[in-house]
């Protein structure tokens, strides 16, 4: 099978991984089965549903659409990164309590999506999230509550990550 | 059952459990299993045709690719794996079986023509394109009209034809009531062909044990038990060596209520080969080859008196079963849900249907969100506003004339349905109020014209059917379809508590609800109750979490089997306390009796008595451990219902939907925990969206499935979801335990009508019927430029 493999040195959620993979290892792969990093989950692999979604170098990706040979290098955070098994992020927080999650496949990447989103517009009204969100695909909430967290998570993050 | 009353954290929100681990990235999902040693990685050779004689297959170059084990074809599984096929008992219905892998013949694009195996996905996955199957391509068929032709190509030859299924029901005097109307009404409905696409798509991995012949499945399925009893039917083995898991699941929908080709063959497998074998499916797969569901014809007539009083209703409705019966529903599923749900919440006495499936070149239909429901109320509300129409009354007005009013219940439909109770008027007299309806009929002009777009507002009164029992199976012919659900409580030594329950989660917040259920009647704090759901080796046999049953069944078991092992836990407490135990109180992890604090025990310390880890010993012909099973079938049907009430405004320029207001009442009878089913009803509506407004699997009229990834099959984004005006009536059922009715559908249900009622409303002035959904942009369009075309034709 793979005689030409590669080494990727990958920064993952701060911590530096060497693995030696075939060129072709898509980096939800590297993540999922190099890494055993699971979190991160595979929904269309052609770059739609945005269940994969993690940050590269600090800005959402799609996983499934990357090779990690391509992004040697790399900063990575995936959801595992976003709180460990510390106290939740206000994000997740905000998700938590506001029901924004029913089977939870797509929410790794939803969380990931938020975070940039509201790093970049950290005030935002619900037409900017509704346009924010459209890089994510949820078939169980029908997205009205992961809108409400995501108002409510910039209220908590606004207000140094405690709810008013 | 009588509902009870003393509830204490029934009725609550409680944030869910199961979050944590899921926004930490930990739960595990099927690919997320750690994955044994010497697994195999499987991939299907899919079929190209809709429909082919394989004349060979050629794996020679894809054995020799290294890492690649063997490369099967049907000939291989014929011997281990019986012809896959549901016991479906109903007159007119015509079985009919499906090798899991074809054998010399494919019926649908998708379909399994050859299983690589193979040490990694990546090897099966070069593999695929290095198998030769040498096709000789046959004439197909893809649509029901088509399928129905004298002429048309025959999928299974000893059918004759492609009717699979058939059936009829008259009342009596029809036709004699029928011609008492005044007005007849009549129209042809038809609803496009969709899936649940679940977020996760399915997979499925079996391990063989080392030490025994046993095989875990894991899968992610929502009847874990069905799909066990299926496999071993199939396979020829005893169900207690197979073990059926559920690990997270990402989506069911219905979807994943099925029992599927792949499940029987690496289960097969690894029995053979003595190794796990794993395979999970990717996007494409999922929409090719899981079941469908909807692609309805629904040809109605309806008699009518002037004042809008309905005197009868006949209702045709044509399904595509696709190339063979799903697993174990076949296409009677929806076909008999549709006529049988028709009546709804309508006083319709005077009835007749006829109901057909017929087989075609396409993937086999099956379940989904709603099954059978919105096709229905598409029908039947589609024609309360065409009454109005036709006879100058409001259609809200049309329905009011209509509705069962709240002192008929309790109600027996014309299909012999109980209504228990219901709030069938109320809940259409608040939607109504919540869209200010009056208001905005007295405002809109007779041509729906406002600043440049065509705004109506459309209504659908919805019943639900909900936790389906052992009668309400078998009178549809579902012969081996339990009805029940059970569990068991567990009351550990140290006074925590266990619940296994038959279901499987998928998403539902079960982890969380069930615990909520028996820690209100055994008194104890909600998180010292674990849940243990989805695996057949730790829960009793039951049906499974699909057809709104997850509160009304499962909750049910759960109140009756923790109020079983209360009467347990009184006995042992009285005697221990020298009290009488009926006069005892479970409360805040005691037992206690209100009238005397010095009788007054911890719920551990009586499990210690039961658990014999003190020198009390027990009553005399009490027996040891603290714990109860309970199997409980519920009624036939338990009806929810609702109400939807929704305003658009339709865009002539480019032919676009928006939805400007959105109102939905809801009765789902007793509430388990409000957030929760408030996330249902935002899931079910926002699907019926999409149901309504875009999603469609498209295939051509030979078969070709068209429109296989999410950039052609179009989900609902964030984008396209309005604020939804919720309003929650609470008619608790007098039939269930606790009154509880189901909640997962009626958003789909009320959906999809309510949108095609609107649209209808809004173009009404134009002369544009709406007939079909789903109703996308080109086609709206396409039906304006037609109508005003020919309005200036006449002017």
């Amino acid at each position: 099978m793979s005689a030409n493999k590669v080494t990727v040195r990958l920064t993952v959620n701060g911590k530096d991984y060497v693995r030696e993979v075939e060129p072709r290892y898509l980096l939800a792969d590297f993540l999922r089965h190099e890494l055993h990093l699971t979190g991160t989950h595979i929904g269309c692999e052609h770059g739609v549903c945005g269940a994969c979604t993690v940050l590269i170098n600090g800005k959402t990706g799609r996983s499934c659409l990357q090779f990690a040979a391509a992004l040697d290098g790399a900063e990575i955070t995936t959801v595992e990164g976003i709180a460990g098994d510390g106290p939740l992020h206000p994000v997740q927080e905000a998700f938590h309590e506001t029901h924004a999650l029913q089977c939870g496949y797509c929410t790794p990447g939803f969380l990931m999506t938020t975070i940039e989103f509201l790093a970049q517009n950290p005030d935002p009204d619900r037409d900017e999230i509704r346009q924010a969100l459209t890089n994510n695909m949820c078939r169980c909430t029908g997205y009205l509550n992961i809108i409400d967290a995501v108002e409510d998570a910039a209220k908590r993050l606004r207000e140094g990550g405690r709810k008013a | 059952m009588k509902a009870i009353e003393d509830f204490t954290l029934v009725g609550k929100t409680i944030l869910r459990r199961e979050d944590s681990y899921l926004m930490r990235g930990k739960a595990q999902f099927l690919d997320d299993l750690p994955e044994p040693k010497g697994l195999i990685h499987i991939a299907f050779v899919l079929s190209p045709y809709a429909r082919a004689d394989i004349l060979s297959v050629d794996a020679s170059a894809a054995r020799a690719l290294p890492g690649v084990i063997d490369v099967l074809t049907g000939k291989d599984f014929v011997d281990d794996i019986k012809l896959f096929a549901p016991v479906i008992e109903i007159g007119g219905y015509r079985p009919v079986g499906r090798p899991v892998v074809a054998g010399d013949r494919v019926n649908f694009v998708g379909e399994y023509v050859a299983v690589i195996l193979a040490e990694s996905p990546y090897v099966a996955q070069d593999a695929l394109d290095l198998v030769e199957v040498n096709y000789n391509p046959l004439p197909s068929v893809a649509g029901i009209k088509d399928a129905l032709k004298p002429d048309a190509p025959v999928l299974h030859d000893h059918l004759g034809d492609n009717l699979i299924f058939k059936s009829a029901f008259e009342t009596e005097g029809f036709a004699e009531r029928f011609a008492e109307g005044d007005v007849v009404l009549e129209e042809e409905f038809q609803l496009g062909r969709v899936t649940g696409v679940m977020i996760e798509p399915r997979g499925c991995m079996a391990c063989p044990d080392p030490i025994a012949t046993n095989v875990t499945l894991w899968t992610p399925t929502q009847i874990p038990h069905i799909v066990r009893t299926a496999i071993a039917d199939h396979l020829d083995i005893a169900e207690s060596i197979l073990r059926v898991v559920t690990p997270a699941v990402g989506g069911g929908f219905g979807t994943k209520a099925h029992v599927y080709p792949d499940e029987l063959i690496v289960v097969a497998l690894a029995r053979r080969l003595g190794r796990a074998v794993k395979w999970v499916q990717d996007r494409r797969e999922e929409l090719l080859t899981n079941a469908h569901a909807r692609e309805h014809i629904l040809k109605i007539r309806v008699a009518a008196k002037n004042d809008g009083e309905i005197s009868a209703v006949h209702l045709d409705v044509r399904t595509n079963c696709g190339a063979y019966p799903n697993h174990p529903y076949s296409p009677t599923l929806e076909a008999t849900a549709a006529v049988r749900m028709m009546p709804g919440p309508y006083r319709i006495r005077n009835y007749k249907y006829d109901v057909c499936s017929v087989t075609t070149n396409t993937a086999p239909t099956g379940a989904y969100r709603g099954t059978g429901q919105p096709s229905a109320f598409l029908a039947i509300e589609g024609m309360m506003d065409r009454i109005g129409r036709r006879l100058g009354l409001d259609p809200a007005e049309v329905r009011r004339r209509n509705v069962i009013r709240p002192e008929e219940f309790p109600y027996v439909n014309v299909v012999g349905v109980r209504y228990d109770t219901g709030s069938y008027l109320p809940s259409l007299e608040r939607g109504l109020e919540m869209i200010g309806y009056d208001a905005f009929r007295a405002a809109q002009p007779k041509d729906r014209l406002v600043d440049g777009k065509y705004r109506g507002i459309g209504i659908c009164n919805y019943t639900e059917v909900s936790g389906t029992g052992a009668p309400g199976w078998r009178v549809r012919g579902f012969a081996k379809m339990p009805g029940f659900d059970s569990s068991r409580v567990v009351v550990e030594p140290d006074g925590k508590v266990t619940v296994y329950v038959s279901q499987a989660d998928a998403g539902q917040g079960h982890y969380t609800t069930f615990a909520q259920l028996a820690a209100d009647r055994l008194g104890v704090d909600w998180a010292d109750v674990m849940v243990v759901e989805g695996d057949t080796s730790k829960t009793p046999y039951g049906t499974g979490t699909f057809a709104s049953r997850g509160s009304v069944v499962g909750g049910g078991t759960v109140i009756r089997c923790s109020e079983k092992v209360g009467v347990k836990i009184r006995r042992i407490a009285g005697y221990m306390l020298n009290a009488d135990p009926e006069r005892l109180v479970l409360r805040d992890g005691r037992v206690f009796d209100p009238a005397d604090a010095e009788r007054r025990l911890t719920l551990r310390e009586v499990a210690e008595t039961a658990y014999s880890m003190n020198n009390l010993g027990l009553p005399q012909g009490e027996e040891h451990g603290l714990e109860a099973t309970d199997y409980y079938d519920p009624p036939m049907v338990t009806m929810a219902n609702g109400t939807h009430v929704v305003q658009v405004a339709v865009d002539p320029e480019d032919g676009r939907i928006e939805i400007e207001r959105y109102a939905v009442v809801h009765d789902c009878g007793r509430v388990i925990n409000p957030k929760i089913v408030e996330g249902q009803v935002h899931g079910a509506t926002v699907q019926g969206i999409g149901e309504a407004l875009m999603e469609e699997i498209v295939y051509d009229a030979e078969g070709q499935h068209l429109n296989a990834n999410l950039l052609d099959y179009l989900l609902p984004t964030a984008m396209d979801v309005p604020d939804l005006e919720l309003s929650h009536i609470e008619t608790p059922s007098i039939d269930t335990v606790a009154g509880i009715k189901g909640a997962a559908e009626g958003g789909l249900t009320g959906a999809v009508p309510a949108l095609a009622n609107a649209v209808g409303d809004a173009l009404s002035g134009l002369g544009v019927k709406i007939t079909r959904v789903p109703l996308r942009p080109s086609y709206v369009f396409e039906q304006i430029r037609k109508a005003r075309a020919a309005g200036e034709g006449r002017t």
